[in-house]
């Protein structure tokens, strides 16, 4: 059980119907993430890398191959079982939160759901995991910075325990320094909880600080595996994947 | 001559709980060249580059010593000559695509409504406009992305979509507002690589709001650094990651590396004095 | 009071009450600095004061009749507003009328909005068949002139108060149900919405508690903007006879029974009228007030 990958996608295809047109936004696409480990996604933007973490969720319609979490197929209703393994956190901090809910009932929302007890004493207790102080419970989103938005957005996420998390962008709207801030929350939580992460960004400095593997994806399809070593050091067998580490030049240790 | 000057700008948001000033102070000028503006978060960028638009809702008010486009005072200007100006002299890519389009219009109607009543082009002839304007941004099926609504969209799609609409009417200034966060790096290329040309070869001026330093100190001639409304340095883009002062070179501190280390990043130390007001 | 508004204005409330209590009186400031709607909200509040209070701000029975004093113009000791047709003091017949019409807008105020948020956000959130179901229904009933619509639906109930008004509530709903779900269509694909969804929660629990609030500030504006119009209706079908039967003292009973003495003694339909003018126009200030204060887009950061 535990050799199992923690996610297991297997030629996976999604196909929206937009207009009576397919729109294929993922086609054939593999990758396994082993448990505790985390597996970071790249690519053009517009190739899918949303599409595949949605589709993990059930926000995205797959029609072909296979998404096993822990060696189990998926059901097609995700269902409350799920939401307890997988947990997401969106890109835009500024979107992910209920404009009219204090950060309380953001919180406290999924122990509700699951009827789950003893609300008080875990909202304050995830509150301080993510480093907001107790005193913000109270607050609206409107009053919380960008980054304490997304720290809020990552309690949430974890207030179920899941054991994997797909991160969707979790820095890209955040400034140089609260993306720091973002960053070393995560590793920390992902060494106190050994989670999986599933991460998608664009910044390949980012990915090479946080990944152990990273899949690079380009039209909806699968392009490359690379291990952070061969990161770093710019070992890449196809063009794609070179000209992305061409690009971000600027990101390496000089 | 310079395209916009702007001295001592200040916005104020008289909130039910007293004044917070998010811009306090602000000058420069910016000719036919690209201009960063980079800076923590909350440090009074975007609100910078709305005041341009004169498009701070109330509580908000803006005052300036000066502010002036190409000769004409943008403080005196009434409320239909700014109109005029907006998108057709001076555009602006707003930070948040998903919410500055309309989400039950789909993305061509957004696109060519501008240019039918304003340019009063035919149907064919503003569609011809819009896709060409798509591709130009390396959208690559515009014929469906016409068809969409924003929420069909990538997070990136939506940021070139936004681009696109504001480039499509040629303007004189560009603002844009963090364009290419939601951007792979080739895209990214592409994309700055337009922008480029404009500056260039069309003479528009570019005000670049990004978090992200690097491009920056790739991209733009001369950087403003912001904290809590003020600049705290202006210098050229170049010398950005070599900048002296402690906020900057806080910032640049955060980032991490291809190759780097994989312990904690540090982050941004506010004790200093430039720290206090 | 400075303890009371510190408490009120805390960054850090203590507790969900208190947050709460924080918002609404940062509304209550919010509105405070439009005078047009503060005027609107103080016609409104004495329209409720003089309907609780009708006995006491009454000079004179409403319904008594005193043939002695027949249209005795307005400025009459004991008479200031005059009296009517049938020696009836026009001031407390408008008094308790107030009654009548709060009557009448409280009971669509509940009944119309709840059901068009309802018929809405399920539309707006299904989508599908049944969104296509429930707003080709709504256009249907958009599709008739209120008036004409609530005059067949009186005209199949039989005439009186409590019969106008589920007219008028039956006709009022539609444009709710567009409101409610064009702002569930904006609020459907958004983060916070697919975040509820991957936590385990059902259809109805997100429309209930994530979609509704967001819906509810538009539905509020539109229905005190609507407010106007419903007295008014209400007031064309008493006019008519279809609504309050006499010698009931709603207004637009009123100027119905006074308009064959309009040239010669102009005041027994014009004062009612005025009263009907004045109310709708309290609420429709008071609308475009709420309109700056609940709209989520002005909420300071
Ligand atoms: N609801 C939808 N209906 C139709 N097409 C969609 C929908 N959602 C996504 N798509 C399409 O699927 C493709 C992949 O989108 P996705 O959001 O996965 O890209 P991405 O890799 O995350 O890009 P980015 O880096 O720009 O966010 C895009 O072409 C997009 O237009
Ligand atoms: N309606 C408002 N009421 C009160 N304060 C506001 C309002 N809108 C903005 N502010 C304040 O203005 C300041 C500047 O905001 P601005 O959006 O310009 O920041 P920014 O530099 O663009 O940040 P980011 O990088 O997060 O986009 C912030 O501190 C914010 O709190
Ligand atoms: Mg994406
Ligand atoms: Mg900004």
């Amino acid at each position: 059980m535990t050799d199992r990958p923690a996610i297991e996608i297997d030629r996976l295809d999604v196909t929206f119907a937009a207009k009576g047109r397919a729109v294929r936004a993922v086609q054939g696409v593999s990758l396994a993430v082993a448990r505790r480990e985390s597996f970071g996604l790249v690519g053009e933007s517009g190739s899918g890398k949303s599409t595949i973490l949605r589709a993990i969720c059930g926000l995205a319609p797959v029609s072909g191959g296979a998404i096993r979490l822990g060696g189990d197929p998926l059901p097609a209703r995700r269902g409350k079982d799920f939401s307890t393994r997988v947990q997401m956190v969106f890109q835009d901090p500024y979107a992910s939160l209920h404009p009219r809910h204090t950060i309380d009932r953001t919180l406290s929302e999924p122990l509700a759901i699951h009827g789950i007890g003893d609300t008080d004493a875990r909202v304050v207790r995830a509150l301080q995991d993510v480093g907001l102080p107790a005193a913000f419970r109270f607050r609206y989103p409107h009053q919380l910075s960008g980054g304490q938005r997304q720290r809020v957005a990552i309690a949430r996420a974890l207030m179920l325990n899941p054991q994997i998390l797909l991160l969707d962008e979790p820095t890209s709207a955040l400034d140089a320094s609260v993306q720091a801030e973002v960053l070393n929350l995560l590793t920390r939580l992902r060494e106190e909880r050994g989670l999986t992460f599933l991460m998608v960004s664009h910044d390949l400095a980012v990915i090479d600080h946080m990944c152990d593997r990273i899949l690079v994806m380009q039209h909806g399809r699968a392009v490359e595996e690379i291990a952070h070593a061969d990161l770093a050091a710019g070992r890449m067998q196809t063009d794609y994947a070179r000209s992305l580490f061409a690009a971000s030049a600027d990101r390496m240790l000089s | 001559m310079s395209l916009l000057t702007v001295e001592n700008l200040r916005v104020t948001f008289d909130t039910e709980t007293g004044p917070v000033q998010a811009v306090r102070g602000v000058s420069f000028s910016l000719g036919r060249e690209r201009l960063g503006i980079v800076g923590e978060s909350g440090s009074g960028k975007t609100m910078t580059g709305r005041s341009v638009l004169r498009l701070i809702r109330p509580p908000g008010r803006i005052e300036a010593d000066r502010m002036e486009f190409d000769g004409q005072d943008l403080m005196r200007i009434p409320e239909t000559g700014m109109r005029a100006l907006r998108g057709r002299r001076i555009a602006m890519v707003m930070q948040d695509p998903k919410f500055s389009l309309n989400p039950v219009m789909r993305v061509g109607e957004q696109l060519t409504e501008g240019l039918r009543r304003r340019d009063r082009l035919g149907r064919a002839e503003a569609v011809r406009k819009a896709l060409a304007a798509l591709e130009a941004v390396q959208i690559r099926d515009p014929e469906r992305v016409m068809q969409a609504y924003p929420h069909e969209l990538s997070g990136g799609m939506g940021q070139r979509v936004m681009i696109a609409m504001m480039l499509i009417p040629e303007p004189d200034l560009l603002i844009a507002d963090e364009p290419t966060s939601a951007l792979d790096v080739t895209v990214q290329a592409e994309v700055l690589q337009i922008l480029d040309t404009l500056v260039r070869d069309r003479g528009m001026g570019l005000i670049f709001v990004s978090h992200d330093l690097r491009l920056v100190a790739r991209f733009c001639d001369r950087v403003l650094v912001m904290y809590r409304g003020r600049i705290v340095e202006e210098l050229p883009a170049r010398e950005l990651m070599a900048a002296r002062h402690p906020y900057t070179r806080g910032l640049l501190n955060c980032l991490p590396r291809i190759g780097g280390a994989r312990g904690p990043l540090p982050v941004l130390d506010r004790s200093g004095d430039w720290a206090d007001d | 009071m400075t303890a009371l508004t510190d408490w009120l204005t805390d960054p850090d409330p203590k507790s969900r009450a208190q947050a709460r209590l924080g918002q609404a009186w940062l509304s209550w400031l919010r509105l405070r600095r439009n005078p047009l709607a503060m005027t609107g909200l103080v016609i409104v509040v004495a329209l409720l004061v003089l309907a609780a209070f009708a006995p006491v701000f009454a000079t004179h029975d409403p319904i008594a009749q005193n043939l002695g004093q027949r249209l005795l113009p307005p400025g009459t000791p004991g008479h200031w507003l005059g009296t009517d047709d049938f020696g009836r003091d026009i001031w407390s017949r408008i008094v308790h009328g107030a009654r009548i019409t709060l009557y009448i807008v409280a009971l669509v105020a509940l009944t119309a909005p709840v059901l068009g948020l309802v018929i809405g956000t399920v539309a707006g959130y299904a989508g599908g068949w049944v969104d296509t179901v429930l707003m080709r229904i709504t256009d249907i009933f958009m599709a008739f002139p209120r008036l004409i619509l609530a005059l067949a639906l009186v005209a199949v109930l039989g005439p009186g108060i409590f019969n106008a008004v589920l007219a008028i509530a039956l006709t009022a709903w539609p444009p709710y149900a567009r409101v409610a779900r064009a702002e569930t269509l904006t609020v459907r694909s958004s983060d916070y919405i697919a975040a509820v969804r991957l936590q385990g929660a059902g259809a109805a629990r997100i429309v209930w508690g994530h979609v509704m609030p967001m819906c509810l500030p538009s539905v509020i504006i539109r229905v005190t903007l609507d407010m106007a119009g419903v007295i008014l209706i209400a007031a064309g079908l008493g006019f008519l006879g279809l609504g309050a039967q006499p010698p009931l003292p709603e207004w637009g009973l009123m100027i119905s029974s006074g308009r064959k003495f309009l040239f010669d003694q102009w005041w027994v339909a014009t004062m009612p009228g005025l009263a009907i003018f004045i109310v709708s126009l309290g609420f429709n200030l008071l609308g475009d007030g709420l309109r700056d204060v609940l709209d989520p887009r002005s909420a300071g950061r």
